[in-house]
């Protein structure tokens, strides 16, 4: 039955094998390149807080750089294995031979369904795992002067944190358990249609409605977030917008946590002393005028007392904080097991019910 | 010698309709038996329940003994060809081959070799490129070189030509000649199987309309002609099968255990077709008849 | 060795096709006591029939005493065909001979004497009459 399975598997394998050899010859190419630049760029070099601005400048580099549509083209790639796999190696694995009749053929040698089916799930989910995490583990490599610059504090061009929505998804063992509960959507969705197509196509639908709601819905909750509020002043990065001259209404949202580095930043939002969710302009911060776009027109110069940083100050010193719900750093490795468990457990359930439809033999 | 095949009260229902209904039958081993009846009748459906490809809604089926496909070793004992005569299209017949070596135990490598080169099939051919008798002669190999016990042939010579039909029957028949298999082979062709079969289950519209060795059906049925007769004023013993009348002239086809003596009537025998045709005519009442369960001898 | 044929279309069983044409050879001598008949299997690869049926018709032979099964070697012929020596047959082919011709003479056709014959012939042997 494995020699069998291999027979069958044989063309999506070598395949599959074109495939990783392609992506390790194309990273294996640049990446050297790219350690050279982030050598040349002086991070290797320097220490603590004098790494922020190289590390930033290096990452917002890369990213107007051919290495950038690299790294967004890898993580797509990374991204999309599982539902390939799922479409291409688990959707016609019953329902082709139920469509051409070859099911009856295979199924009255001497050996079992559920034999059949093990040996067949078994083969290509583990193969399955493997050739995603492949690509998940390549890629780490090649962005692991990108990863040196993020654990450097840079938030800028490419740097994410490894618990952004992307890289959480791409890295880590994540991509084992999407990649197993790909393959055993396919296969299930085609035990159900016994058609390939529509079972591709449902396969590629529920997958893809998964892979947003986990991150959008679900994974945020894993565990409860934490809250914390700061100071508006200690905000990193860009600050107040404003509708309207005078400025009635106003929103501050922050890109990173200080003190918590590669944290996983929820959202956030401007309380009032109180604590309460704020967004009405203090009426002596009104005549603060500001926008991020004036600064851009008139150069980067504002009259003394107005522009973004003043408005800022007003805000402070009228009781306005900032409130920011997050997942600390330290949580990360806790969230990816629970996660691929989460799927894993998915995959083994959608496995034993095909067991139990394969089996049932009503038409 | 033990039964192949024994169903009592076999039904097969999807959704609302019954592809098969009270279907009792001790069909004999050692036999080549054919499973006659229009398209529909539910000859597939008695087929998939003896390889346990479907679960029964009513009653039992029991092959060689055994409920169908309960063990690898039972699902050894039992060859199956399915309609259409699946093949992998991009596999090659070598290939098959070596899926029946990974997959039966029992397998005849030797056999299986032979019988391809018998039939001039070219082991690196793929199987999507065979013709219909060629995929034919693959389904057939793979099934006989399993060395089954029976072996369930689903209407295998339906697409082919006359000269592919009957070198696949010669095949079929070389190989109960040699192995001593037992054959349910269905079709809803009469003619062939005229030539092969020696065992007889005519299926119309999801029931049994009759079950018997051919030489004892040919033996209890009698074509009777004569001057124009009210078929009522027939002996009891005397079946009609089937009737038909002119002004002047009745022919009717009975079912009967003793000889005719009426000298009114011309008694001839009837040849298989003309007895399965009769059967299969919906048109005919058949009347009943005390259901014979034993395996005939 | 003999080579048997199928009529499909003459009514008559297979098994008993096999047994004339035994019978047959035998009077025309091509078959002699001590030849063998061919296996089932030699029968079935040419004819494609099912192999009972050539049981069926060797074991009437062996029930005629012309023929003896030996196990693990064959069928063979044992004797040739009695209750009809030469005299005889010598006797009703004349009376034949004679009949046809008055048949001819009253303006009977190839084909109304053929029609008669089979009429009569499978009278005679399908219900089995002795």
């Amino acid at each position: 039955m494995i020699r069998l399975t291999w027979l069958q598997f044989r063309t999506q394998a070598v395949t599959a094998a074109a495939a990783l050899a392609a992506f390790a010859v194309l990273l294996a190419a640049t990446g050297p390149h790219m350690a050279s630049l982030y050598a040349a760029s002086g991070l290797s070099g320097c220490h603590g807080s004098s790494c922020l601005s190289p590390a930033t400048y290096f990452t917002a580099s890369l990213a107007r750089s051919p290495y950038g549509v690299l790294f967004l083209l890898s993580t797509g790639i990374i991204l999309l294995a599982p539902a390939v796999i799922g479409l291409f190696w688990g959707a016609p694995l019953i329902a082709r031979e139920l469509e051409t009749g070859t099911a009856a053929l295979v199924w009255n040698q001497s050996v079992t369904r559920t034999r059949w089916l093990a040996v067949k799930l078994a083969i290509g989910g583990l193969t399955a795992m493997a050739v995603t995490e492949a690509l998940s583990l390549m890629q780490t490599w090649w962005a692991v002067p990108i990863s040196q610059a993020v654990a450097d504090g840079s938030g800028a061009g490419v740097a994410q944190s490894r618990f952004s929505q992307l890289n959480f998804a791409t890295h880590g063992i994540t991509p084992l358990g999407y990649a197993a509960f790909a393959f055993a959507l396919g296969v299930t969705a085609g035990a159900l249609i016994r058609r390939t197509f529509p079972a591709m196509a449902v396969t590629l639908a529920i997958f893809a409605a998964l892979q947003v709601a986990m991150p959008l819905w679900v994974r945020p909750n894993l565990a409860p977030p934490d809250r914390t509020v700061i100071p508006v002043t200690s905000l990193g990065g860009a600050g107040p917008s404003q509708t309207g001259p005078g400025g009635d209404t106003f929103t501050l949202y922050a890109l990173n946590i200080p003190g918590q580095p590669g944290a996983w930043l929820l959202s956030s939002g401007p309380v009032n002393a109180a604590g309460q969710p704020v967004s009405t302009t203090p009426a002596a911060c009104t005549s603060v005028g500001n926008t991020g776009q004036s600064a851009g027109a008139q150069g980067n110069a504002f009259p003394p007392g107005q522009g973004p940083a003043a408005f800022v100050d007003c805000l402070g010193r009228h009781g306005i904080r900032e409130t920011i719900t997050y997942q600390p750093a330290s949580r990360y490795w806790p969230f990816q097991w629970t996660e691929t468990a989460i799927y894993l457990a998915l995959a083994l359930a959608l496995a034993g019910y095909c067991f139990r439809r394969l089996n049932r033999r009503r038409s | 010698m033990t039964a192949a095949i024994e169903a009592s009260g076999l039904g097969k229902a999807y959704r609302r309709t019954w592809a098969l209904r009270d279907c009792t039958l001790a069909i004999p081993g050692g036999h080549v038996v054919g499973l006659v009846g229009p398209n529909g009748a539910g000859k597939t459906t008695l087929l998939r329940l003896a390889t346990g490809q479907l679960t029964p809604t009513r009653g039992t089926i029991s092959v060689l003994g055994e409920p169908p496909a309960v063990s690898p070793a039972q699902l050894a004992r039992v060859g199956y060809v399915a309609q259409d005569t699946p093949v992998y299209a991009r596999m090659r017949v070598a290939d098959h081959l070596r899926l029946g070596a990974w997959l039966n135990p029992g397998w005849d490598d030797e056999l299986a070799q032979r019988r391809i080169a018998q039939v001039g099939l070219d082991p690196k051919q793929r199987g999507g490129s065979l013709s219909g008798g060629q995929r034919a002669q693959l389904a057939l190999t793979l099934a006989l070189a399993k060395r089954p016990e029976l072996l369930l042939l689903d209407e295998p010579v339906a697409g082919l030509d006359p000269l592919a039909r009957r070198e696949f029957l010669r095949g079929l028949m070389a190989a109960v000649a040699e192995h001593g298999t037992s054959v349910v082979l269905s079709s809803h062709l009469v003619t062939d199987l005229e030539r092969v079969c020696d065992y007889l289950i005519v299926l119309v519209a999801s029931r049994v309309r009759i079950a018997g060795e051919v030489s004892e059906l040919l033996a209890s049925h009698r074509r009777l002609s004569g001057p124009s007769r009210d078929p009522g004023t027939l002996p009891a013993g005397q079946d009609v099968i089937e009737e038909r009348h002119t002004d002047k002239q009745s022919t009717l086809l009975v079912r009967t255990g003793e000889p005719i003596h009426d000298p009114a009537w011309t008694v001839t025998p009837v040849s298989m077709e003309e007895l399965v045709l009769a059967y299969m005519n919906p048109a005919n009442d058949i009347p009943a008849r005390r259901p014979q369960l034993g395996v005939a001898s | 060795m003999i080579e048997f044929q199928l009529d499909e279309t003459s009514g008559v069983a297979t098994y008993l096709q096999l047994v004339q044409q035994v019978h047959q050879a035998l009077r025309m001598g091509m078959l002699e006591p001590g030849d063998q008949l061919p296996t089932a299997q030699q029968v079935v690869a040419q004819l494609a029939i099912n192999p009972n049926t050539v049981h069926k018709a060797y074991r009437e032979l062996e029930r005629a005493g012309l023929a003896r099964a030996r196990p693990g070697l064959g069928t063979f012929i044992t004797r040739s065909p009695s209750a009809t020596d030469p005299a005889t047959q010598a006797r009703f082919l004349a009376a034949m001979t004679d009949w046809l011709r008055s048949a001819r003479s009253a303006g009977l056709g190839p084909d109304d004497i053929e029609a008669i014959y089979r009429t009569a012939f499978r009278a005679c042997f399908a219900e089995g009459a002795a």
